[in-house]
């Protein structure tokens, strides 16, 4: 039964809007974008919401379980460690530095990568084929192996961490920047810009990208998981972040000598990763489905 | 005996607000060994009637018809398996873009070899090789193809779109079928390639009676070969009848207006002069007019053409206006 | 015009072998500490073995020079010495990459076998419940850390119920020679009273790390081999086809098939490189003894020629492996066979 309609005018929406709209019925998608957003905000806020701050050690309260377990206690909501430190305020911590790190990093790495992999796709001949190739090259060996040299250079530490996952992150970054940026440029309104006398810029600012952002922000979340996972496989190795800083992964290494009597130290901040990844990835996927099903409309 | 019968054929495109109807009451009817011309501008629904009597449209579109019969059975009430049957063995269709229509990682031999209907279960095989090699052969070199070797042994994307069109007819005719729908199937040729592809057409048709349905907007094309027209505009059916007494005597201003904008090349065009053409574009599904959709672009339109105008029949010639175009006979 | 592209595309991995060397060579004088200790192995020299140390690696002369000589170096075999045991670092090498290999292998087969078909499988009942669910279960195992999935198979499996072992390649009990480096072939060939047992056991320990291993290279291959298949089922030569009579099954087989996997096969490529890096992280949870495990050993004990002799023996067989796929890939597609001399 068709709905009655009062006003026969057509929508007639941007395609920001039509974007959003069909985004929302995305339902998965949506949820993650949710969950992405309150991270986002446990990562900015957590030094002030944290119940106790990151290193208190409460001696009488050694390793208790969470407090749905009979043993727990509703003082500290998720439990302890081996040195009486609550889990929840370590965690939320961790968040600004696993998550918050991650972002940041991902948002060098797309200015950067924006910048370069412009530059690579509009300039022409010997020196477009070299950066080519240097891309190429580099982008056969993957990130993580990448980051774990870099590492091995600088020597362990958050700081060398994060500037690792950036130049980890920028090769892959910029080839897939750079074949966007080709096939914008083949496509014949760009043509149409030139043959009308527009400069190198004005396509630029007012053709390319405009139409090309929104693939950005897809690529972005992409990198922002692959960050996630990366910063915490470092910790997680003992090489990024180094204890007592409470990132995610080193939390896990820090936690894996209690597996087996305090299982939940172990198993909540992989719980946490696994979501931050996943709501990045929906979010990213969910973004892709609807650009894909906008151009086909 | 009739081959195809259509009458008050209807597509409609069921959005969430409305049903937009794509065509709209068309009817016609085919009988074995006629050459039958569908005619109209890019967006009258021509494509779709095609395809909705071969079966592939999508399952938004919604199908109604007073008779859709093919040699006298039902299309509409058999089960998809059995429509698949039955169109595959008698109806074929080639298509307006040929080389995207065939399979990029296959060789033509072995697309063409698909077609072919069973070859008997006898013999060896190598010896049913043998028979399929040459029905090949003898296939492609129906079509006007010379060099089989080289056009066997290649990819579509290696072959020029003439070329990979006359493969296509040679695949639609493997199963000798009854009726060749072709949908405008020399646009994306060019003018020799085109000539050749009509020809081959026509001599299909005269040798071995096969019916066409021709799909087109290029009127200059169909003149010579076709025995009956049918003028569509926006779904709506506007004239129909036999060629040459369309040409000579046409009812409706819109079959007029086509025929008008036909350049006379015999007689000389002047210097800079502007071709004819009716003012406007074809409305879009959205904005669909009431009543004769020609009517906010007819010349001739005056205040009854808000209701759609009944399809009146004279000597086989039928036509769908309030106010046709009879000429007065002195 | 195939040979022409072969060669280019041995030329890309000449290319890139030199510039990975380059890059391995100015590691020396990139990591703290003495260039010379770092380059040869041997911490500490005294007055005598530094002269000798010097000529021997051209020291006094430029950088160029210098690189020719660590270039001879590494063809001949002397890849330095190990810090932490004091052992040839080529003899390390080659000792630990059989075991990774084995672990990838396995572990590209399974992602293969399972995620080919399912993917399949997801895109023919396209937008039904096989197809949620399958996609859901996906997402979820693409977005698992390795680590994180490795501690709850172990705490599961190993810990709580006692199914598979958690360390190691195979029991100390048995004794296998090691011939081929591969634990499963080793057994095979070795003349063992108790051959089967040792099978079953080395199965045991093979199990979590390869499941572990699989896991997101295997969900990788199902989204990538759904979405092909889509794509493929949309065009219009599979609508012609079906126009033409072809039942479902024929049109699947026949047509959709080898235009979907085409694409498919290059994804797996390009797995092979992300599948040595998770292994390197595999074998550290497992203990499992590959070159990535000691790769990052060395990092710990800051045993430099180690880092340099591991990771260009890793950076080298992802590169190889990468070559080899494409060339592959293009050997089978009739499409790219014409482009090859457009681009590289």
């Amino acid at each position: 039964m068709a709905k009655f309609n009062l006003f026969s005018e057509d929508s007639n929406k941007s395609p920001l809007a039509r974007l959003w709209r069909k985004f929302k019925n995305n339902h998965p998608a949506l949820v993650g974008l949710w969950v992405f957003i309150a991270f986002s905000l446990l990562a900015a806020t957590a030094p002030f919401l944290a119940p106790y701050g990151v290193n208190q050690q409460h001696s009488d309260a050694l390793l208790l379980p969470p407090s749905w377990n009979e043993m727990g206690d509703v003082r500290f909501i998720l439990g302890t460690d081996d040195l009486g430190r609550d889990v929840l305020s370590r965690l939320m911590n961790g968040a600004t530095y696993t998550f918050g790190l991650s972002v940041v990093a991902a948002l060098i790495t797309t200015v950067i990568g924006v910048l370069v992999g412009t530059f690579a796709g509009i300039s022409k001949g010997i020196r477009s084929s070299f950066l080519n190739h240097l891309l190429d090259v580099t982008l056969s060996i993957p990130s993580l192996l990448l980051a774990i040299i870099i590492i091995a250079i600088l020597g362990p530490g958050l700081m060398n961490t994060v500037w690792a996952i950036i130049l980890a992150l920028l090769p892959q970054f910029i080839h897939s920047i750079r074949n966007l940026i080709v096939d914008e440029l083949g496509k014949d309104y760009v043509t149409a810009y030139r043959l009308d006398g527009a400069s190198k810029w004005h396509i630029l600012s007012r053709g390319i990208f405009p139409n090309v952002y929104e693939y950005i922000v897809v690529i972005f979340t992409m990198a922002l998981s692959t960050a996630i996972l990366d910063i915490a496989a470092l910790g997680f190795l003992k090489l990024g972040a180094q204890p007592p800083t409470t990132e995610w992964g080193a939390i896990l290494a820090e936690n894996l000598g209690l597996i087996y009597l305090a299982p939940w130290t172990v198993a909540l901040p992989g719980v946490l990763l696994f979501l931050a990844v996943l709501s990045t990835n929906l979010v990213g996927d969910g973004l892709r489905k609807v650009l894909q099903a906008r151009k086909a409309d | 005996m009739q081959l195809l019968d259509i009458r008050n054929l209807t597509i409609e495109l069921q959005t969430s607000e409305t049903a937009i109807r794509a065509v709209d009451r068309v009817s016609f009817s085919l009988k074995e060994g006629e050459v039958h011309a569908l005619v109209g501008e890019s967006g009258s629904g021509k494509s779709l009637i095609a395809k909705a009597i071969v079966g592939v449209l999508n399952e938004r579109w919604v199908i109604t018809a007073d008779r859709m019969h093919w040699r006298g059975v039902d299309l509409m009430r058999l089960t998809p398996e059995q429509r698949r049957k039955t169109v595959s063995q008698d109806i074929a269709m080639i298509y307006q873009d040929p080389s995207r229509c065939l399979d990029p990682t296959a060789k033509i031999f072995n697309q063409i070899a698909e077609t072919l209907p069973e070859v008997a279960a006898k013999g060896f095989f190598l010896k049913r090789n043998r028979e399929r090699k040459d029905r090949v052969k003898a296939l492609i070199h129906k079509v006007g193809i010379k060099n089989h070797e080289a056009v066997l042994d290649s990819y579509p994307h290696e072959l020029s779109e003439g070329v990979c069109q006359k493969v296509m007819i040679a695949m639609a005719i493997a199963r000798t079928p009854k009726l060749l729908i072709a949908d405008e199937p020399t646009t994306a040729l060019e003018s020799t390639t085109r000539a050749q592809v009509f020809r081959l057409l026509k001599s299909l048709n005269q040798l071995k009676n096969m019916s066409i349905l021709m799909i087109s907007h290029e009127l200059e094309e169909i003149v010579n070969w076709s025995h009956g027209i049918h003028v569509l505009y926006c779904g709506q059916m506007v004239e129909a009848g036999p060629t040459h007494r369309i040409f000579s005597q046409p009812r409706h201003p819109y079959t007029q207006a086509l025929l008008k904008s036909l350049p006379d090349y015999e007689h000389g065009l002047a210097h800079k002069e502007p071709f004819y053409a009716l003012k406007g574009t074809i409305p879009t599904l959205q904005h669909l007019p009431i009543g004769c959709r020609l009517g906010p672009r007819c010349p001739q339109a005056q205040k009854e053409c808000v209701v759609a105008p009944k399809l009146s029949k004279h000597h086989g010639h039928s036509y769908a206006c309030h106010f046709p175009l009879i000429k007065e006979i002195k | 015009m195939i040979l022409d592209y072969i060669l280019r595309r041995l030329g890309l991995l000449f290319f890139m072998v030199l510039l990975l060397s380059i890059f391995t060579f100015s590691l020396s004088y990139l990591f703290p500490g003495d260039p010379l200790s770092n380059l040869s192995g041997i911490p500490d020299t005294n007055f005598t073995q530094n002269a000798q140390l010097e000529e021997k690696y051209l020291f006094n002369s430029n950088y160029f020079m210098q690189y020719i000589a660590f270039v001879g170096r590494i063809l001949q075999g002397d890849w330095g010495m190990s810090f932490a045991s004091g052992g040839s670092v080529f003899a390390h090498v080659i000792d630990l990459i059989p075991a990774t290999l084995e672990l990838s292998i396995y572990a590209l087969v399974i992602s293969v076998v399972v995620g080919v078909p399912v993917g399949i499988l997801a895109s023919a009942y396209n937008k039904q419940w096989p197809d949620k669910f399958i996609s859901s279960t996906a997402m979820i195992g693409y977005s698992m850390p390795i680590f994180w999935l490795a501690l709850l198979l172990i705490m599961v499996f190993s810990l709580q119920l006692g199914w598979f072992p958690m360390s190691g390649r195979v029991s100390l009990l048995y004794e296998i020679p090691a011939s081929t480096g591969f634990i499963l072939l080793d057994i095979l060939l070795a003349d063992f009273p108790y051959n089967g047992l040792a099978m079953l056991d080395a199965l045991h320990h093979l199990t979590l790390p390869t499941i572990v291993l699989a896991m997101y290279p295997t969900t990788v291959l199902v989204r990538f081999t759904r979405e092909s298949m889509l794509k493929v089922m949309d065009q219009n030569f599979i609508k012609t086809a079906r126009a033409k009579g072809l039942t479902r099954g024929q049109l699947i087989i026949h047509h959709a098939l080898r235009n979907a996997l085409l694409p498919v096969i290059k994804q797996i490529g390009l797995q092979f490189s992300t599948l040595i890096t998770l292994a390197m992280i595999t074998e550290v949870i497992f203990s499992w003894p590959g070159i990535g495990r000691w790769l990052i050993d060395s990092i710990y004990q800051r045993d430099y020629p180690a880092i340099q002799g591991g990771l260009m023996a890793v950076s080298l067989f992802i590169i190889i492996a990468t070559i080899m796929a494409e060339l592959t890939y293009t050997l089978l597609d009739p499409l790219s066979r014409n482009q090859a001399h457009g681009k590289v």
